[in-house]
């Protein structure tokens, strides 16, 4: 079994375990899971050393079994494969999911009851995660994607807030809507290629990132236009997946449900909403629309960009006007998110290098900032801006990672994001005179939201922090107010590091992944330009 | 001759009796139109030389049937105030889906070729030499299962019917 | 053939038990001769034997699914111990009418000719009519009972008038005949198939023929309901496959338009009716008009391994169906009703029950890695690869709605609280046929090629 198998399925081995021992040893759940998580952790690293820089162009630790093989009698056969690789892409991800995981396992402390159940859905959903971003096989990326929401579900629904239920019923339609009709288009291409060597139609997503493997008249063809309901083929089957991915990533207008998530789920599965799902989308988005559909990424970047504009204003407009810091941080998210489809849709290599840095450094970051609300809200239970003053002084400790954490997500040189927002906004603004995609002014509207986010980061950390110490709930809230304990300090203190890590020496990010996505853009422009000349729409979406 | 018009009298008093049999009030004039029906219906297996399925339906149907459904009816003593009334959309919903099925029906009936093509052209496949060797030759199987129909039925009959200890 | 004889002989036994009064027998050898019958099932595998000049044909699609039905039975006769002792004295009797019943499915599933297609419907139906209405002193039951005995013989009659046409059309009852009669054209053959479907939809609840469904299966008891939406559909869909595979194939173009028309009908009517139940057992019901919707989805594709698509299917729905309804019966025996309130805090007091409900309507709802969802993968392609897109987008719209009802009763269990709930008693037969249901689910749900290469 190689080192990609165990990260995935290292959880569901301990997951049974922790199933098998009885409750009278539920406090070691707690110990199991972080165990996990760290030897996860090890594993990652042991992928980073191994991970052959230079080509990390092409897919790397490539494990393949068959799966599910049927014949279909005059449908041919159907093939699953249980297909696992990474790349210059998928690494990074994959090691920011292992670290964050540990994260999110320490923060798991404040869980209190019920908690083989918990654990072991946190186990359930972390080998998912993991698979999600390996998986090379449509049917499996979807299986994963899939098993993924389920935990989750769970872990919101018991462990949340009051109006739990509420949110994980609305967080669970909403993706699930995307996913379902993902599924059609997947057997939509299902039907489309074909394996070059054995000939069988395929779900592999290798082959299908292939122009030369799909058949000549098939639903997929990137050839001649074929039109699903009177909408050509292409376009609704990139429209629909970039759906489903853009309710994860959250796109404005389908954020909705990432508030309502992020206020009722507990502290850890904040930390993994915004540390991990989020990033699934961002990377389905690249690698599954952008990969398989180039043609119809090119044709619809300056609405993408577009989108990506409006996520980061309207996200950090939302933020402002916020009294939970909970949900504040959640805005922030939408806002920041906003660039990763920017740098996206810029189709230049310094754009889509940023967006990826600025997924690894919002996971740092938002990990940071949600384990931080956590801090306050375990201790007085309230995270209103207003009922905190001058928690400075009080808590000097947690002001200082406070501080960090802030600044790091307001972009200041130094520290990760500002590297992964500028890197984004440099390819945004070349892409008018590269490829004329998207226009200067997007990139100009960028930059406001990174100065909007420095009024709401500021501005908080001014209202809660500075001035004289008054707490709403008086004495009892200062004697509960103590500052940061040593495994609190275990969380802060390498995630500190981590995005300082990468804000002096970004290199330690771009050695990975830069030769993959410099090849991939190229790429993924060329062929997408060939497709769409030959395809010729006849309307334009560029207004 | 007589045949032709034996048929068409037969056929009159079966469409007659049988619409007789929903339009009536009284439930037991509906039953008793009923075995009209059957009698008219008899009166065709006989034209038809199927003397064996003239009897069955004139002993079964006319005779223990119907006898079982008159007790029955006496018994629960129905009348027309008791009918339940319909509200009117239910009554049209039934006459628009009734009328397409008739739609159907007379269209299929109509394109019938009526030379004999497809069923049997043999005169006295109704005698009961006939339709035993048919019965116990290629329709065996079906026959001894409906054995089974019938114990199903009778042990059903028993269980709902008895009495509980 | 043998399996036939074993299943109907068996019921015969089983009667002469009861007489005896050998009380303690009945499930033993009940479930020893269902063992015997599905091995001379198996052994029939790949023989293709015509049987009493070709009313029957065993071939691998026969087998497959007498199997299927014999298993399902004898899954629900796990459940069965002091079940109907509570309601009747005449337990016997009630084991020997699902046997007839199971005899009936049989040969649903093996005919090759239409008086068998009709003698096995009536085995089948006749046996139902009784035990829907087992108690006697129950008025719901009597009017589920009496409900389904009329809409049932409504339904014969369409589907005799039907046989009886294409009987007028084509000359023969036999399957193989009526394929190759070349009449297809003709008025009659054509008004015989639509009168043939319309009777055989009322069997398998597809709507607008669905409306008995509901309302018999909330009169009848839950064990029968069970059996009802398992072993029954499960047969009505192998017969209406086998039938149009079989016979009308050649026809398709006519019927499929019809088909589609009924596949949205019952797709809407069921899954949005559903949603607005806060009872589990109606909840149920629609839920299965619903799957029979999704099924109808796979016999357009007909032969586009249709029937590879319907056994996957109605496996997959066989077995959630008996872990849900069996954890129905539980819980509302031991808290007084089956709303969905019942089900608060099942979590906490029966965790495996809460388990095993949650895989079961995760695998109705078809969420990955359960059986549930290559079921409807499997039936979805299936059905696109004829082109049929439309109706898959309506269908996966369908199953999100279908999702949102099904999870009603998870919220209920794990996040609702029940503050005086006490643990439900679980008895030996339910503990293991509730774990293989379990274990199957998964199974198939990881290792979907097991089930999907049978046939």
């Amino acid at each position: 079994m190689s080192w990609i198998s165990t990260i995935i399925f290292l959880p569901v081995v301990f997951l049974v375990i922790i199933l098998l021992l009885p409750s009278r040893f539920r406090e070691w759940y707690r110990y199991i899971t972080l165990g996990t998580a760290i030897l996860q952790a090890g594993i990652a690293c042991i992928i980073y050393l191994r991970f052959d820089q230079a080509g990390s162009d092409g897919f790397q630790f490539l494990e393949k079994v068959p799966w599910i093989h049927l014949s279909l009698g005059n449908l041919g056969r159907l093939e699953i494969d249980y297909f696992l690789g990474v790349d210059g892409l998928s690494a990074p991800l994959l090691i920011l999911s292992a670290v964050v995981m540990v994260a999110a396992a320490i923060s798991s402390w404040e869980i209190k009851e019920n908690m083989k159940g918990y654990f072991a859905l946190f186990l359930l959903m972390d080998a998912a995660i993991m698979g999600v971003f390996c998986a090379l096989d449509f049917f499996l990326f979807y299986v994963f994607y899939e098993l993924m929401l389920l935990p989750l579900y769970f872990l919101i629904g018991m462990w949340g807030g009051p109006r739990r239920e509420y949110a994980a019923l609305k967080f669970f339609l909403y993706t699930l809507f995307g996913s379902v009709f993902m599924l059609l288009v997947i057997v939509g291409l299902y039907f489309s290629v074909t394996d070059p060597v054995s000939g069988a139609y395929t779900f592999n997503m290798l082959h299908m990132m292939d122009a030369a493997n799909f058949v000549p008249g098939a639903v997929f063809s990137p050839e001649v236009v074929q039109t699903i309901l009177g909408v050509p083929a292409r376009l609704l089957g990139f429209a629909v997946i970039f759906i489903a991915f853009a309710i994860k990533v959250p796109v404005v207008p389908l954020h909705t449900w990432l508030p309502d998530a992020h206020v009722e789920a507990p502290t850890p599965i904040s930390i993994i909403l915004a540390g991990l799902l989020l990033k699934i989308g961002g990377y389905g988005i690249l690698r599954i629309c952008f990969g398989i559909f180039p043609d119809s990424a090119l044709y619809f970047s300056w609405f993408i960009g577009m989108l990506g504009v409006i996520s980061i204003l309207y996200g950090a407009l939302n933020a402002l006007a916020m009294k939970d810091l909970k949900k504040l941080i959640a805005y922030s998210s939408v806002s920041h998110m906003g660039f990763v489809l920017l740098g996206f849709a810029s189709f230049t290599t310094e754009g889509t290098s940023g967006a990826l840095l600025q997924m690894v450094s919002h996971g740092i970051l938002s990990t940071m900032l949600f384990f931080l609300v956590g801090v306050l809200y375990n201790r007085v239970h309230d995270r209103f801006i207003p009922n905190f003053r001058g928690l400075a002084s009080h808590m000097p400790h947690y002001t200082a990672f406070v501080m960090v954490a802030f600044f790091a997500s307001l972009g200041l040189p130094g520290f990760s994001a500002f590297i992964a927002e500028a890197f984004t906004l440099i390819g945004t603004f070349n892409s008018q005179s590269v490829n004329g995609l998207l226009p200067r002014w997007m990139a100009i509207a960028g930059s406001l939201g990174i100065l909007l986010s420095a009024a709401y980061f500021l501005w908080t950390l001014q209202r809660m922090f500075f001035g004289t110490t008054r707490f709403r709930g008086g004495e009892a809230w200062s004697k509960q107010l103590i500052d940061l304990r040593p495994h609190e300090w275990a969380v802060l203190l390498p995630m500190a590091l981590l995005t300082l890590m990468l804000g002096i020496f970004p290199s330690l990010f771009f050695d990975l992944s830069n030769s993959a996505l410099a090849n991939m853009v190229q790429e993924l422009f060329e062929t997408g330009k060939r497709h769409l000349d030959s395809l010729q729409y006849t309307n334009n979406l560029r207004f | 001759m007589l045949t032709q018009s034996l048929f068409y009298f037969l056929s009159f008093l079966a469409i007659f009796s049988a619409l007789a049999v929903i339009i009536a009030k009284n439930p037991v004039h509906s039953v008793l139109y009923l075995i009209l029906t059957f009698f008219a219906i008899t009166g065709h297996y006989i034209l038809l030389n199927a003397q064996f399925l003239a009897i069955v339906n004139m002993i079964v149907y006319a005779g223990a049937i119907m006898v079982l459904f008159l007790f029955v009816l006496m018994l629960l003593n129905l009348n027309a105030e008791t009918e339940p009334q319909k509200p009117a959309y239910i009554k049209i919903a039934g006459v628009v889906s009734g009328g397409l099925l008739l739609l159907v029906l007379v269209g299929a009936l109509k394109t019938v070729d009526v030379s004999g093509a497809g069923g049997t052209t043999a005169t006295d496949m109704g005698l009961v030499e006939n339709l035993g060797m048919v019965l116990f030759n290629e329709f065996l199987l079906p026959f001894e299962l409906a054995s089974v129909l019938l114990l199903t039925a009778m042990v059903g009959a028993v269980l709902i019917g008895r009495r509980e200890a | 053939m043998t399996s036939l004889i074993i299943v109907s002989v068996l019921a015969v036994a089983v009667l002469y038990l009861g007489l005896f009064k050998y009380k303690t027998a009945l499930l033993p050898v009940s479930v020893t001769g269902l063992l015997a019958a599905a091995a001379m099932a198996a052994m029939d595998w790949d023989l293709e034997k015509m049987y009493f000049s070709e009313m029957m044909l065993f071939d691998n699609y026969a087998v497959a699914f007498s199997i299927l039905l014999i298993l399902t039975t004898l899954l629900i006769f796990g459940l069965s111990r002091n079940y109907f002792e509570k309601i009747s004295n005449n337990v016997a009797e009630y084991y020997a009418l699902m046997l007839f019943a199971l005899a009936g499915g049989v040969v649903m599933v093996s005919f090759h000719n239409l008086a068998m297609l009709f003698i096995g419907i009536e085995i089948l139906s006749i046996s139902l009519y009784v035990l829907a209405g087992i108690r006697r002193k129950d008025p719901a039951s009597n009017e589920a009972s009496l409900k389904y005995f009329l809409m049932g013989a409504f339904a014969t009659g369409f589907l005799l008038f039907g046989t009886a046409l294409i009987y007028g059309a084509t000359g023969s009852f036999n399957l193989a005949a009526i394929a190759s009669s070349g009449a297809f054209e003709s008025a009659l053959f054509r008004a015989g198939v639509l009168l043939m479907m319309v009777g055989l939809s009322f069997k398998v609840s597809v709507a607008p023929f669905h409306t008995w469904t509901p309302d018999v299966y909330e009169g009848s008891p839950g064990l029968i309901a069970m059996f009802m939406a398992t072993v029954v559909k499960t047969a009505g869909f192998a017969a209406f496959l086998r039938l149009f595979l079989m016979a009308f194939a050649e026809a398709s173009a006519f019927w499929a338009i019809t088909v589609a028309i009924l596949c949205i009908l019952t797709l809407f009517a069921g899954n949005i009716t559903a949603v607005f139940q806060d009872r589990f057992k109606r909840l149920l019901a629609w839920s299965s008009v619903s799957h029979a919707g999704y099924l109808l989805l796979a016999i357009l594709a007909v032969g586009f391994s249709a029937s590879s698509a319907v056994l996957v299917y109605t496996i997959a729905y066989s077995l959630a169906s008996v872990a849900a309804f069996g954890i129905m019966i539980l819980v509302s025996r031991a808290r007084g009703n089956d709303h969905l309130d019942s089900f608060n805090g099942l979590a906490r007091t029966n965790p495996f029950l809460a388990f095993t409900l949650t895989l079961a309507v995760c695998s109705l709802a078809g969420i990955p890695l359960t059986a549930g969802f290559f079921g409807k993968f499997y039936v979805f392609k299936v059905a696109l690869a004829q082109g049929y897109t439309w109706l898959v987008v309506l269908a996966v719209i369908n199953a999100m709605i279908g999702i949102y009802y099904y999870f009603k009763v998870i919220i209920a269990m794990y996040m609702k609280e029940n503050a005086n709930a006490v643990a439900i008693q679980l008895n030996p037969g339910f503990r293991l046929v509730l774990s293989i249901v379990v274990f199957l689910i998964f199974l198939f749900g990881i290792f979907p090629g097991l089930i999907a290469n049978i046939l």
